[in-house]
C-alpha cells in the first residue's frame, strides 16, 4: 500500500496538515489578543451556533420527552455498563494467565 | 490490492481526528477563532458530527482488540490505532478521556455548568497534548513519507 503514488501523497497532505494545525495553534495561543473585533465575532458566532447548529438542537431537550428519557436511560446504564466491561477484561486477562499457566 | 484493516482503521481515525482537531481548536476561544473563519455553527456542527464517527471508531477499536485477545491473536498490527504498549496505549488513554470528557459537556450543558467548566478545562488540555504527539508521532515514522526504494534500483547501483 505504502508504495501507491496516491497513498504517498495522502500521507504527506495529512502531516502536513497537522504540521499546520500545530502552527496555528501555537500562534492563537502566543499571540496578543483577542481584540475587540474578534470578541465581537466569537461572540456572534456562539450566538449564531446557538440558532443554527446541533447546540441549538440540544438546547431544545427540556421541550422533548422522548430525548429526555433516552438521555435518562443512557446515563442510568452508562456506569453498570462500565463496571461490566472492565469486570469483562479482567476476565478475559485472567483467563489467558491461567490457560499461560497449564 | 492488498488492504489491511489496522490500514484503514489508522487513516480513518486520522481523517477524523484533523476534523475534530481543526474544528475543535477553532472553538476554544476568540484568539482561535480565525481558525475557522468565525463560523463556530459549522464548526460546532463538524465537531459534533465527527465526535460520533470517532466514538464508533474507537468502538470498533476495542471490540477488534477484545476479539483478538479472546482468540489468542498475538500478531502486532502496526498500523492499529490502540494496543497495550507505546503510542497505542497513550492513543488508547487519550482518546477515553477525550470521549468522556466529550460527553459531559455535551451532555452537562443543560443542568450542570460546574461539570462542563471542569470537563472543558480537561478536554482542551488534553487535545493540547494529542496535538503535540501526533506531531511526534509523525516525526517517528517519518520513513512512510520517504520514497521508498525499489529493490531492482539498488542492485543495478552496486
Amino acid at each position: 500500500m505504502l508504495q501507491k503514488t496516491w497513498v504517498k501523497i495522502f500521507i504527506w497532505f495529512m502531516a502536513i496538515f497537522f504540521f499546520f494545525l500545530a502552527s496555528g495553534v501555537v500562534i492563537s495561543v502566543l499571540r496578543p489578543g483577542p481584540s475587540e473585533n474578534e470578541a465581537m465575532s466569537f461572540m456572534m458566532g456562539m450566538m449564531s451556533a446557538m440558532d443554527s447548529s446541533m447546540m441549538g438542537v440540544a438546547m431544545n431537550i427540556e421541550h422533548d420527552n422522548a430525548l429526555q428519557a433516552v438521555i435518562a436511560l443512557s446515563a442510568s446504564i452508562a456506569l453498570p455498563v462500565m463496571v461490566l466491561s472492565v469486570a469483562a477484561g479482567i476476565g478475559i486477562r485472567l483467563w489467558q494467565r491461567r490457560d499461560r499457566n497449564v | 490490492m492488498n488492504v489491511r484493516f489496522d490500514f484503514i482503521m489508522h487513516w480513518l481515525w486520522a481523517i477524523v481526528w484533523a476534523l475534530l482537531a481543526l474544528s475543535g481548536f477553532g472553538m476554544v476561544g476568540a484568539k482561535h477563532g480565525w481558525l475557522v473563519n468565525f463560523n463556530y455553527a459549522t464548526a460546532d456542527f463538524v465537531h459534533r458530527l465527527s465526535a460520533a464517527v470517532f466514538v464508533v471508531l474507537t468502538f470498533v477499536s476495542i471490540a477488534y482488540e477484545v476479539f483478538r485477545n479472546i482468540k489468542k491473536d498475538t500478531k502486532n498490527l502496526a498500523w492499529f490505532v490502540i494496543g497495550r504498549s507505546g503510542y497505542q496505549l497513550f492513543t488508547f488513554i487519550t482518546t477515553l478521556i477525550l470521549i468522556i470528557t466529550g460527553a459531559l459537556i455535551w451532555i452537562c450543558s443543560e443542568f450542570n455548568m460546574s461539570a462542563v467548566g471542569f470537563a472543558l478545562l480537561i478536554h482542551e488540555y488534553i487535545s493540547y497534548i494529542a496535538l503535540a504527539s501526533v506531531i511526534w508521532h509523525i516525526y517517528k515514522k517519518c520513513h512512510a513519507l520517504l520514497s521508498l526504494k525499489k529493490p531492482e534500483a539498488k542492485l543495478q547501483k552496486g
